[in-house]
């Protein structure tokens, strides 16, 4: 197991977001969060890495253990964790640069790698993201000229070439369109080969064609956490089957 | 309702599928009568009626495609539409066995029956109820009716062994009747195997509710072997 929650409370000033949350999450595995607009989903996401810190009156209460270590201690390097624990947006988000120091900017921050190791690292986390053929000869053109698909690709190797352990995507397709889509599905059944991965998507057809697991959260609550074969065929609960066949939410 | 268009669709499948099983249940009936009656028209309209009866298990088979295509059912919709395919092949083969009955009524010719139909009469009528109800489970529902259909089940088999025994005195005491017996044989089979698509149709029903796929059997070993 790469992450152990239990029974997280998060607020946003008074209001309580997120209640009593427990959730294992397997490493080499896809977990996918699902649920309505405001349901908590993308705030969970963002507890697992402390991206919500960056907001101001926010709260968290309860454990989140990355391999056993509590991540909401004040010792906890938030840098390191999210070095650790990476995160790709719902729109690529290129910085206005080049394709190569895109990729290269977090180890040149880290200081982890230069020159031919820097070009190195460069190559393979492209080719890790399934995008060194498209962009190999243009490694010094500006990151904004590609696709958007190929810039969450380009946004993906950018996560991946600080080598986290643990990769979020906050609808990582939902500015893409279908054929992009599916490129990057298919990037993230070899990424989890390495890492472990959580996603948090409004696509149900995608939590179910993609991930091993699927949470179901609802008013900020998780209703149902399960193999993602068994949530899509037969949910223990009546409000999972509700909104997975379109009937609430 | 956020999917009223899809609810309708789905409906109307179902509806489909019962209009199915109703020609079915009448072929099972008519079968035997058209025999009873040694009716040769009645037979080749049965006959005729199968292709319709294929047809119609087509179409539902289509719709249900169409219906998984184009709105990505889930959980229990998608239950529901797997199990209107699997029945829906049921029917079909019910349809059939009801035709191999009506071919077996023309094979026999103008020839006199070697012995009046009474059991062969019960065990379709058995049949035909053991299917109205698995279809009725199906419509509501009803995991409790569709448990209690494949112990009726029993009773097809206990006739269709009292049929053989019947038959095979007749095939003893005179051996140019064998040919006609074995026939009326293959008549009583028929319905025998109609009556074992029925729990598979019982099976359906529960999966559909719960989820589960599981065997179900009427609970005793016979000649007529498994369902």
């Amino acid at each position: 197991m790469k992450v152990r929650v239990a029974h997280l409370n998060f607020y946003y000033g008074d209001f309580l977001a997120l209640s009593d949350i427990s959730m294992e999450i397997l490493d080499r595995q896809i977990t996918a969060l699902i649920g309505p607009s405001g349901c908590g989903k993308s705030t969970f996401l963002r507890c697992l890495n402390r991206m919500n810190d960056t907001i101001p009156c926010t709260c968290a209460e309860g454990q989140i253990l990355l391999d056993g270590v509590d991540i909401n201690t004040p010792e906890t390097d938030v840098v390191a964790l999210r070095q650790r624990v990476g995160m790709v947006f719902q729109r690529p988000n290129p910085f206005p640069q080049s394709i190569f120091d895109n990729v290269a900017f977090g180890p040149r921050v880290l200081g982890t790698h230069r020159g031919a190791g820097l070009a190195d690292v460069v190559e393979q986390s492209l080719r890790g993201a399934a995008l060194w053929t498209e962009v190999k000869d243009e490694l010094d053109h500006d990151a904004l000229s590609l696709s958007l698909g190929q810039q969450q690709r380009l946004c993906i190797a950018r996560a991946i070439a600080v080598q986290p352990e643990v990769i979020l995507m906050d609808e990582p397709c939902s500015a893409l369109d279908p054929i992009a889509t599916l490129e990057i599905e298919e990037l993230m059944q070899r990424l989890k080969e390495n890492y472990c991965i959580v996603i948090v998507t409004h696509n149900m057809q995608q939590a179910a064609r993609v991930s091993d697991w699927t949470g179901f959260f609802w008013l900020g609550e998780l209703v149902e956490f399960g193999a993602t074969e068994t949530v899509f065929t037969r949910p223990q609960h009546q409000l999972t089957e509700d909104y997975i066949t379109g009937r609430a939410g | 309702m956020p999917r009223e268009m899809f609810e309708r669709e789905l409906q109307r499948l179902q509806d489909e599928l019962i209009a199915l099983g109703s020609m079915v249940e009448n072929a099972i009936i008519e079968s035997v009568e058209i025999l009873r009656r040694r009716d040769m028209e009645g037979a080749r309209q049965l006959i005729a009626q199968d292709r319709e009866i294929n047809k119609r298990r087509f179409a539902i088979e289509e719709d249900a495609l169409v219906l998984i295509a184009t709105q990505q059912p889930m959980a229990s919709d998608l239950r529901v539409i797997a199990a209107v395919l699997e029945i829906s092949t049921e029917l079909e083969r019910m349809g059939d066995y009801a035709k191999g009955i009506a071919t077996i009524n023309l094979m026999i010719g103008e020839e006199p029956l070697i012995k009046p139909l009474i059991d062969v009469p019960r065990m379709a009528r058995k049949a035909r109820d053991m299917l109205h109800q698995a279809l009725e489970a199906f419509t509501r529902g009803d995991i409790e009716l569709a448990r209690s259909i494949p112990p009726l089940d029993r009773e097809v088999d206990a006739l269709y062994d009292q049929v053989y025994r019947e038959l095979l005195t007749y095939i003893i005491a005179d051996p140019k009747k064998i040919e006609q017996a074995n026939q009326l044989l293959w008549v009583a089979h028929n319905l025998e195997r109609t009556a074992d698509r029925v729990i598979n149709i019982c099976e359906r029903v529960v999966f559909t509710v719960t989820g589960e796929l599981a065997e179900m059997s009427d609970g005793e070993p016979g000649i007529s072997g498994t369902n």
